[in-house]
Parts: structure tokens; C-alpha cells; sequence
């Protein structure tokens, strides 16, 4: 018998499968410090009204990507409105600051052309406007979209109609079926014979609007049947087919007159005049886009910029 | 094949079902699966993934998932650490209880990966891009980790300890 001879080895003081959970716990601690770390504040926001809002599946979003979900919805006590609960991405902290505006995006259709049409299928979301203020954890949610806040330095008009037509905040103000603003706000004249609507003109259009401007409600179209004159069609554009609108036109015989101050008053008609649609007068404005962007040398797209 | 003449010591064992205890608890703390649908985004852990179903009205998956998932894993480890650290032996009758204990443990086992396969399986299998997506979170390779570190801590334990010394001198 010729045996191997047995290796004999001391049992090590410190077992090598020790390290095993000494990494396990290192991973475990790991995992919580990055999934506290993800996590920003928790905010309550206060709504009239929830419909569409669900815990676990609404988020927050804002410049088009989430920044938070709902981590509850509750009755408030005294069935008072709904109390939010939101849970925000670490950077999105700062939407956590007070005068921030929270409202729920519901499908819209009338509001400037079609909104929020992708909550019809994932459900309605949040949006926010951040506010400047100090770090706060309650906010009171607005009831519809804020009046968006005017950022150039365009001017704004009030215009005086019989009736609002389909004129909401965001409908479209044309000059020549081109969009040159939007309509702010609207609400009843005090003696409620009238319905003002306040519009802004954007910056580099301002001049367009003059003291003898004529506005007209674009919004939806007419169809007139005649026996000899066949049906004409009058409607401007798909956008303000859907959500109505503003135009205006400038007469072009005689001298122009100055540009309209801001805040002038004028008289929305409910069609344009038989021969406003013509006017064409010559009134030098700087478009944005041809002051941004250097014209390229010759092409079609020169004719189109310029 | 796995015979071994000196029987280990609990060493082996106890690391690594210490090592599985501490992966449970992210396991079921942290969310297994991120679901995207039409509806929105939600992340489940392994419990709310249980309430969700049951509020759905099935609950014999709901009861499966919880004891397939949440009950079975901590039992294993709890009886895992009854025979690591209380086990003495003492009468063969009790020696003969705690060995067919352990032989329960080594053959659970093997069935409580069924989290682990069911988010495999959806992962793989819904992905319908815009429409749902099925993620899989950190939680579930918590989970997988715990169970495999419970399967080797079982394997790793020897139960010839749990029989009196003179059963293991040779014959």
C-alpha cells in the first residue's frame, strides 16, 4: 500500500467566506443610499377637483418629462378638495419651491388647437410652472392651465364683440392667416353688454396693429349656397377651424396710420368686411426668424427666409 | 460525490445565510419590476405587487406570490439559523426532526425562484415599445441573490452535525 500522504492544514482564523456577507451587506447598503438619493422632496398639492388623477400612475411632468408621481390621492377632510401627494426626482427639487402652479392636463380640444391629446390614452398628468420663491411643501393646484405668462415684449389689445364666438386663452390672433399672437383672457364688459377680450400681439408684429386696424372673429367657417353661385367655403385655417380665433387687416389707401398704443381698444366684427381681406398695406416689421438665422446664398430657401 | 469525511463547520453556513438575510431586505423593500403601459408608470415591490393582485381579485396568485416569495424565503432562513445556532444535538428523535427539517429546507429550495422567473419571463415578453414595457428593478436581483445565497447556505451546512459525535466516528 503506497498511500498519498494527507495534507494537513490549519483551519484559517478568518474564513474566507466571511467576505461574503461582508459584500452582501456593502450591496444592501449600497442599494438603499442610491434609492433615498433619487428621491426628492414629498409635496401636497391641494385640487377642487381630481378626476383623471390616480395614485401610482399620474406623474408630474414638466418641460415634457417626468419629474415626480403621485404617491396618493385622498379626500380632504370636510370633503373639501383633493389633497395630491406627489413624490419628486431629486432634480426636480427645485419645482418644489412656493409660487409654483400646478394644474392637471386634461385632453383639450379648443384651447389654441388640440392639447394634452396624449392624456385621452396614458390618463391625465400633472403639469407645473415653477415659482422663485423659498422651499415649501403644500401648493394649492390651479383649477386649468395659468394664463401663460408673456415672456417678449409685445403689446397687448382689448377687443370689444357682441359675443365670445369660441374665443378661450391661447386662441390664435392671424395677420394673413399668419400667426402673430394669442388671446390672453376675456370676461364681460361691467355694464354686460359686451364681452372684452384682452389679446397679445407678439413683439416683432406689434407694428402691424395700427389705430384704424380692423379685427374680425376667424374662428369657424360659413358655407353660402347659392342656385348660380355655386357653395363658397370661407374658413382661414385648420387651427382656428378647431379653436377659433382672432385676425386682422390694416387698410392700405392714404397714409398709415400710427401704431395702435398698448392697451387700444378695438371692435371685433363677427366677419370680416367684403374688401378687408384684400388691404395690403406696406409695413416694415423685423421677423424673428430672418433676424436670427443668416439667409443662405441663393436658393428657393432664400426667397422663403427673406 | 459531495462526501466529505470531517464534517465542516457551521462557518460556511452561517456566512452565507447571514449574507442571504441581509439581500432580503432590499428585496422586498426595493421594487422588483417597473411596468409602462397606456396607463402610466408604476414600480411594485414584492408586497404591493401581492396587495395589487389580490385587489384584482386573484387571490390565489396573490397568496401563491406572498408565500412563494415573502413567507417561504424568511422561513428558510429562519430555520436555517434554528439549526446553525439552537441546534444541539441531543436525543436521536430529536436529531432525526431537525434532519428531516433540513432535508424540507434543501428541497423548497429550488422552487422559490418563481419572482425571479416571472419578471424573466415579462421582461422578455411584453415589449410592445410605446404601448408596455416591462422593467426589471434592482429589488428582483436582490431577491435572486437572497435565494441563491440561501440555497448554498443549505448545501453548504453540514447535518451530520446535527447528530451526536459518535454517529460520525467510523465503523
Amino acid at each position: 500500500m503506497n498511500l498519498p500522504k494527507p495534507k494537513l492544514s490549519r483551519a484559517p482564523a478568518f474564513p474566507l467566506v466571511w467576505v461574503v456577507p461582508l459584500i452582501a451587506v456593502a450591496i444592501v447598503g449600497w442599494m438603499g443610499f442610491s434609492e433615498l438619493h433619487d428621491r426628492g422632496p414629498e409635496i401636497t398639492i391641494d385640487f377642487a377637483d381630481g378626476s383623471g388623477v390616480e395614485a401610482g400612475k399620474t406623474v408630474l411632468e414638466y418641460l415634457g418629462v417626468s419629474a415626480g408621481a403621485v404617491v396618493s390621492v385622498e379626500l380632504k377632510p370636510g370633503l373639501a378638495g383633493v389633497a395630491v401627494r406627489l413624490r419628486l426626482k431629486k432634480r426636480a427639487a427645485a419645482l418644489a419651491n412656493s409660487g409654483a402652479r400646478f394644474w392637471i392636463v386634461h385632453p383639450e380640444i379648443g384651447f389654441s388647437g388640440v392639447h394634452g391629446l396624449d392624456t385621452l390614452v396614458t390618463g391625465v398628468h400633472l403639469n407645473v410652472l415653477p415659482g422663485g420663491g423659498p422651499p415649501a411643501r403644500r401648493f394649492k393646484g390651479l383649477d386649468k392651465p395659468p394664463v401663460p405668462d408673456v415672456v417678449d415684449e409685445g403689446r397687448a389689445f382689448v377687443l370689444q364683440s357682441d359675443r365670445l364666438g369660441s374665443l378661450t386663452t391661447g386662441a390664435p390672433v392671424f395677420y394673413r392667416e399668419f400667426k402673430v399672437g394669442e388671446v390672453e383672457v376675456s370676461r364681460l364688459s361691467d355694464d354686460s353688454k359686451a364681452v372684452l377680450i384682452r389679446i397679445h400681439v407678439d413683439a416683432p408684429y406689434v407694428n402691424l396693429v395700427r389705430t384704424n386696424s380692423r379685427f374680425w372673429n376667424a374662428g369657424g367657417f360659413s358655407l353660402k349656397v347659392s342656385l348660380f353661385g355655386g357653395a363658397q367655403l370661407r374658413n382661414t385655417s385648420l387651427e382656428s377651424l378647431v379653436a377659433g380665433g382672432v385676425a386682422f387687416a390694416t387698410p392700405d389707401r392714404g397714409p398709415l396710420a400710427p401704431a395702435a398704443p398698448d392697451g387700444g381698444r378695438f371692435i371685433l366684427a363677427p366677419e370680416p368686411g367684403s374688401d378687408w381681406i384684400k388691404w395690403s398695406p406696406n409695413i416694415p416689421i423685423v421677423a424673428p426668424e430672418a433676424a436670427e438665422r443668416p439667409a443662405p446664398k441663393g436658393g428657393i430657401l432664400n426667397e422663403l427666409i427673406k | 460525490m459531495n462526501f466529505r469525511l470531517a464534517p465542516r463547520g457551521p462557518s460556511t453556513a452561517a456566512a452565507l445565510a447571514l449574507a442571504a438575510a441581509a439581500m432580503l431586505v432590499p428585496a422586498n423593500v426595493l421594487p422588483v419590476l417597473t411596468t409602462e403601459s397606456s396607463g402610466g408608470v408604476r414600480s411594485d415591490t414584492i408586497f404591493s405587487g401581492a396587495i395589487e393582485l389580490w385587489r384584482e381579485g386573484m387571490w390565489p396568485l396573490a397568496v401563491i406570490v406572498c408565500t412563494a416569495s415573502i413567507l417561504i424565503p424568511l422561513l428558510k432562513l429562519a430555520g436555517l439559523a434554528w439549526l446553525l445556532l439552537g441546534a444541539r444535538p441531543g436525543s436521536s428523535a430529536k436529531s432525526r426532526r431537525m434532519t428531516r427539517i433540513y432535508a424540507a429546507l434543501d428541497f423548497i429550495g429550488r422552487w422559490s425562484m418563481l419572482d425571479v422567473f416571472l419578471a424573466a419571463f415579462l421582461t422578455g415578453l411584453v415589449r410592445f415599445g410605446e404601448f408596455s414595457t416591462v422593467t426589471p428593478r434592482a429589488g428582483i436581483v436582490a431577491f435572486a441573490a437572497a435565494v441563491v445565497l440561501t440555497v448554498l447556505a443549505t448545501r453548504a451546512f453540514d447535518p451530520r452535525t446535527l447528530w451526536p459525535a459518535a454517529a460520525l466516528s467510523p465503523p
